[in-house]
């Protein structure tokens, strides 16, 4: 469960501030498939940096599993973001020298297991992903939803408490994007994987469970969508 | 600790192999430069050195030399001590002589040389001059009225081509007015003509010590020894041990005897070489920072991705370390390449310096410190530009 309290994020301390989170104050159950969603500059974004520990927030605290993340040293939150998150970004950012398989081992040969669990857990996330036979291509060989989808087998490798995802879908064209939302709420119904995906593309809310609408850095409101009344995906 | 040299190992092959050849190669080529920039000079110099200390040795001092105790002129009972001399260890040549100037003249021309008086078979245990008469023969014992002159004191008929004042080109057979310092003035005939390279020898004259001794009235004395030892390089030893046989003669090495003439041309040309290997190391450094701070700059966004998704800056740092240990490698060994090749070449077209060809030196003390000043060079600009680049924010780099 990870809990965010009484979150801010302050730009710039000088005369001009912008208040790009004033007061979030989230909740984001096990399991649950969570969208983000709001005007550009509305703070979504740099809610998500928050949660991936790319970012601290000005005041308030996040727990994620009961830890408060806030207290951890720069080393401590680098581990934290290796174990126990995967963070996939709108432009796929994979290394271009690395295969696809290479690019999804780093993290899991980063965190100490042998070639042996790396190849396993590798082949096993890609064909997920829906790539087993891709897997030898360079970054540059594939297709912008080919990659994303490298991405995303990298952020779930470690087998994360939570998913974050930031416009996992912009670069991609709708049939792409389909692929990579059906993907994650694949990933949610049958591995329980907790997602935080912001969007701002309406058609994408039939997949969240809930859809936190933000505004000016503050949630604006919060909707929460049944589990039986939930619309199928239309192909 | 290990697992992250693992990960940046993996990191750094895969960029080295996948990544920009071009300026990797360029990158090797500079550092082979350096390498042999590093090696080269300061092995010729030593090369010189040696064939100095070579000639020093075979043509003017042996490696010990002894000379009359102080406020004394002459050695005396040298024949004693000669016997002396031959019955210690390591002591395989021993030649007594008389140095000393005299006025030699020739239709003419005046010159000054030292002159020499020697015992020839004595002389030719210590000194390799006799092997190097350019025409005629060197002095026989038991010779009287001949003289041996230096090719250069000989000298030519033509004055411009003469490098000291000389006697305007005198050849064997001919006859020369030499007046010694005690006002005595005897004819000699040319022998032979000495041809050494050796600057001391060329330039100066020799007669037995048997026509000195009888110039001067003088029996069983000397104002020189020369010493040859089997070792090269124990001198200081082997002057202990004459000391500890009871010598009171001064004692010199033959380094002591031409120190200040080698040492003034090492030390400038150390200088020289100093100024050189600073500029290689300079270069050297400026390349592999350049090359990893344009890396680490145009990968910024990469660099935060990494850091993003859970790698360590450090495992980032090390990889680069391990990139720019590559570049060093690859450098050292295609420099070390090169320098075989330049080194065979020079075998074949051999560097011809006043005193004879000079052979390179290669000391592996040098390859060593050479070897470890650019591995010291390669890691700090590896280390710095990857540490200066992997400092910036994670989302800062990530926005680009
Ligand atoms: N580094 C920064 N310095 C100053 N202001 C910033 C910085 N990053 C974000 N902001 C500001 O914070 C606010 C929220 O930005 P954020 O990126 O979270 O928006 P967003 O909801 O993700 O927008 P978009 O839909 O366009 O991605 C914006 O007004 C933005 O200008
Ligand atoms: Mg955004």
């Amino acid at each position: 469960m990870i809990i965010g309290r009484d979150l801010t994020r302050i730009y710039g301390m000088g005369a001009v501030q912008v208040r790009a989170l004033n007061g979030v104050s989230v909740k984001i159950q096990k399991g649950e498939f969570v969208g983000i969603m709001g005007p550009s500059g509305s703070g979504k974004s740099t809610l998500l940096h928050m949660f991936g520990l790319l970012d601290r927030p000005t005041s308030g605290s996040i727990l994620i599993d009961g830890s408060d993340v806030g207290t951890l040293d720069e080393r401590a939150r680098t581990q934290f973001r290796l174990r126990r998150l995967g963070y996939v970004f709108q432009d796929y950012a994979l290394v271009p020298e690395l295969t696809a398989k290479e690019n999804v081992y780093l993290p899991s040969m980063t965190r100490g297991m042998t070639a042996q669990e790396c190849t396993l857990a590798c082949s096993d996330i890609l064909t997920l992903v829906g790539l087993g036979d891709r897997i030898h291509h360079l970054p540059g060989q594939m297709s912008g939803g080919e990659q994303q989808r490298v991405a995303i087998a990298r952020a779930l490798v470690n087998r994360p408490t939570l998913l974050l995802a930031d416009e996992p879908c912009a670069n991609l064209d709708s049939q792409n994007s389909r692929i990579i939302l059906d993907l994650f709420q694949r990933l949610n119904r049958d591995l329980h994987q907790t997602i935080v995906m912001v969007s701002h593309e309406e058609w994408h809310k039939r997949y969240f469970d809930r859809i936190i609408s933000m505004k000016d850095g503050v949630i604006e409101k919060e909707e929460r969508r049944s589990e039986g009344g939930k619309p199928a995906p239309s192909p | 600790m290990f697992e992250e040299s693992k990960v940046a190992f993996f990191l750094a092959k895969r960029s080295i192999v996948r990544g920009n050849k071009g300026t990797l190669s360029l990158t090797i080529l500079i550092i082979g430069m350096v390498f042999v920039n590093l090696i080269f000079l300061p092995s010729i110099i030593t090369g010189v050195a040696v064939l100095f200390n070579q000639q020093s040795i075979d043509y003017s001092y042996g490696n010990l030399v002894i000379e009359p105790k102080k406020n004394q002129v002459y050695i005396n009972s040298v024949s004693e001590l000669q016997k002396k001399l031959e019955r210690i260890p390591g002591i395989t040549g021993v030649s007594t002589r008389y140095v000393t100037s005299a006025t030699i003249v020739y239709k003419g021309n005046v010159v000054t040389p030292a002159l020499y008086a020697i015992k020839p078979g004595d002389e030719q245990s210590v000194l390799k001059i006799g092997t190097k008469v350019s025409s005629g023969s060197y002095l026989a014992d038991g010779d009287t009225g001949h003289i041996v002159l230096g090719y250069r004191l000989a000298g030519n008929e033509d004055e411009k081509l003469d490098v000291i004042s000389s006697l305007g080109g005198v050849d064997v057979g001919k006859v020369v007015d030499v007046t010694f310092n005690n006002g005595v003035t005897r004819q000699y005939r040319i022998k032979g003509i000495v041809t050494s390279n050796s600057y001391s020898v060329d330039s100066n004259a020799f007669i037995t010590k048997k026509e000195y001794e009888d110039v001067f009235g003088l029996e069983d004395r000397a104002n020189q020894i020369l010493v040859r030892t089997r070792e090269t390089g124990k001198e200081n030893e082997m002057r202990n041990t004459l000391l500890s046989y009871g010598f009171q003669e001064k004692i010199w090495t033959w380094q002591e005897k031409s120190a200040n003439f080698l040492n003034q041309i090492i030390g400038s040309f150390n200088i020289i070489n100093l100024i050189g290997t600073a500029v290689s190391l300079v270069i050297a450094i400026v390349v592999i920072f350049i090359v990893i701070f344009i890396n680490t700059v145009y990968r910024r966004k990469q660099i935060g991705i990494l850091k993003a998704i859970g790698i360590d800056r450090s495992i980032i740092i090390k990889s680069y370390l391990f990139q720019a240990l590559f570049i060093f490698a690859i450098g050292t060994i295609m420099g070390c390449a090169f320098l075989l090749m330049i080194l065979q070449l020079l075998a074949a077209n051999p560097i011809v310096f006043p005193g004879g060809p000079v052979a390179p030196v290669v000391d592996p003390a040098l390859i060593l410190r050479s070897t470890m000043s650019l591995l010291v060079v390669s890691l700090i600009a590896g280390y710095v530009p990857a540490w200066i680049t992997t400092r910036e924010d994670i989302l800062t780099a990530i926005r680009g």
